[in-house]
């Protein structure tokens, strides 16, 4: 492994943290749906795709401990709503199935194309685990993308919901890309990928897809990261909950 | 009585449209060398859909390198039961087409039911079921005879064949005989009680 300075190791700690925060957040929505699901076999699905984002924010955060020390634990449950560094895209309620789906869709289609671009880390570490998750992450991609089309394409009612979850999505989806504070350290020296590339794949993937679906992204700008939803401590509370009532447990 | 026709209300229950996705038969191979086996079913809207929610039902954990789905209505199925009291299956003769052919061999196992035997040619699902009871024995407790048209496959290109099927192999799966049942720890200390 290379020897990292304070600067590249500042940039991929908090690039780890953002995403298992993302992750984290995501996991515990899409949970949200576990028994409530239109039909048993997505129920399952979606508890899949649960599980694997709760796997790979288990994944960074394990890396994490590699270079700080912190516990993964203590970070998932003992942080408040303003330590998260997640997006609020990920923090809004799960609303209805088109939201769940839209939001996932595009969530995939971000984490796929950055899991891509981290398999060629110069932090070996972070490479091997981005290609583990990117396996994962494809095949959600595929199969929110399937939703997408198939609730765009399907009935007035599902087409009217899919748009409204498009409109109300978007500008969340556009600050996934935004730059980390002090990230360019760890971009330079080819730790972590450069997040405006992404969004330069990101962008016509989606736009292809969703045009095919009958629907246009509106124009809209970017909601920072760090713009937190009234959302985010209600949903902490429930997913911080059990593990801060038993703060003494020494093993789950 | 006002407003209230038990008759009435039972039939319009009777007659209530369907509101199930179709259901499509799942068959799972485990590994490159074995047969398909039928592992189950799901309810989907299209092929593409049941393929992935049949991956998410039955190939997050079990190993596997391909899936096939057919519609339940393109299963010709006949017990030896129903066979010995006469029962065929449909047989106009039509185009020769391709079948694939599977059999239930046992009640004994716990999680398949019906392997995959082969492919043959013939006009229709009887003649197909009558070439299957010679070429692959009569022995066979279910046959279900399947037009090979009827089946869609999961994609074979290897970047989806690994995204389906690699995770799998780094997740703990356990058969649910694996686990302990109500009472064993009681004929573990007391090998007299016998609990299967």
């Amino acid at each position: 492994m290379t020897d990292l300075t304070s600067e590249q190791t500042q940039a991929l700690i908090l690039r780890l943290t953002v995403l298992a925060d993302d992750e984290l957040l995501l996991s515990h929505r899409d949970a949200e749906w576990t028994g409530h699901a239109p039909i048993l076999e997505e129920d399952i699905a979606l508890a899949n795709i649960a599980q694997d984002e709760l796997g790979h924010a288990m994944g960074w955060l394990d890396l994490r401990k590699t270079l700080d020390g912190s516990d993964p634990d203590g970070l998932a449950f003992r942080r408040g709503p303003d330590e998260f560094r997640n997006s609020a895209l990920t923090e809004l309620p799960k609303g209805d199935w088109a939201f769940t789906m839209v939001r996932q869709y595009l969530f995939d289609a971000y984490e796929a194309l950055w899991q891509d671009a981290a398999k060629a880390s110069t932090h070996t570490p972070l490479a091997q685990a981005a290609a583990l998750a990117l396996r994962e992450e494809r095949f959600h991609l595929q199969h929110t993308a399937a939703w997408v089309e198939r609730l765009a394409l399907g009935t007035p009612e599902s087409e009217r919901r899919t748009r409204a979850a498009l409109q109300a999505v978007w500008p969340y989806a556009l600050g996934l890309f935004e730059p980390l504070e002090g990230e360019q350290a760890g971009i330079e020296a080819g730790l972590l990928p450069d997040p405006t590339q992404i969004k330069a794949r990101w962008l016509p993937l989606v736009t292809a897809h969703l045009t095919r679906c009958g629907l246009t992204p509106p124009g809209a700008e970017p909601v920072a990261r760090g713009t937190h939803t009234e959302h985010l401590a209600l949903l902490l509370a429930e997913f911080q909950g059990v593990n801060r009532q038993y703060a003494e447990m020494t093993a789950w | 009585m006002n407003g209230v026709d038990v008759h009435s209300a039972q039939s319009q229950d009777a007659q209530a449209p369907d509101t199930q996705w179709p259901r499509w038969e799942i068959f799972k191979q485990d590994t490159a060398g074995k047969v398909h086996q039928a592992v189950g079913s799901v309810h989907a809207t299209d092929p593409d859909h049941a393929l992935l929610t049949a991956r998410s039902v039955f190939a997050r954990r079990p190993a596997a390198v391909s899936l096939w789905a057919v519609r339940e209505q393109d299963i010709f199925s006949v017990t030896r039961e129903e066979l010995e009291n006469g029962q065929t299956l449909p047989g106009h003769s039509g185009e020769v087409q391709s079948y694939r052919i599977f059999g239930k061999k046992t009640h004994k196992r716990s999680m398949t039911f019906v392997d995959e035997l082969g492919m043959l040619e013939a006009a229709c699902p009887q003649a197909a079921l009558e070439a299957a009871r010679s070429q692959f024995g009569d022995e066979l407790l279910a046959w279900w005879v399947i037009p090979v048209s009827a089946f869609v496959g999961s994609p074979e290109d290897a970047e989806t064949v690994e995204s389906w099927f690699a995770p799998a192999k780094d997740k703990t799966y356990k058969q649910q005989s694996a686990y302990g049942v109500v009472g064993k720890h009681v004929s573990e200390r007391n090998p007299r009680v016998k609990h299967d």
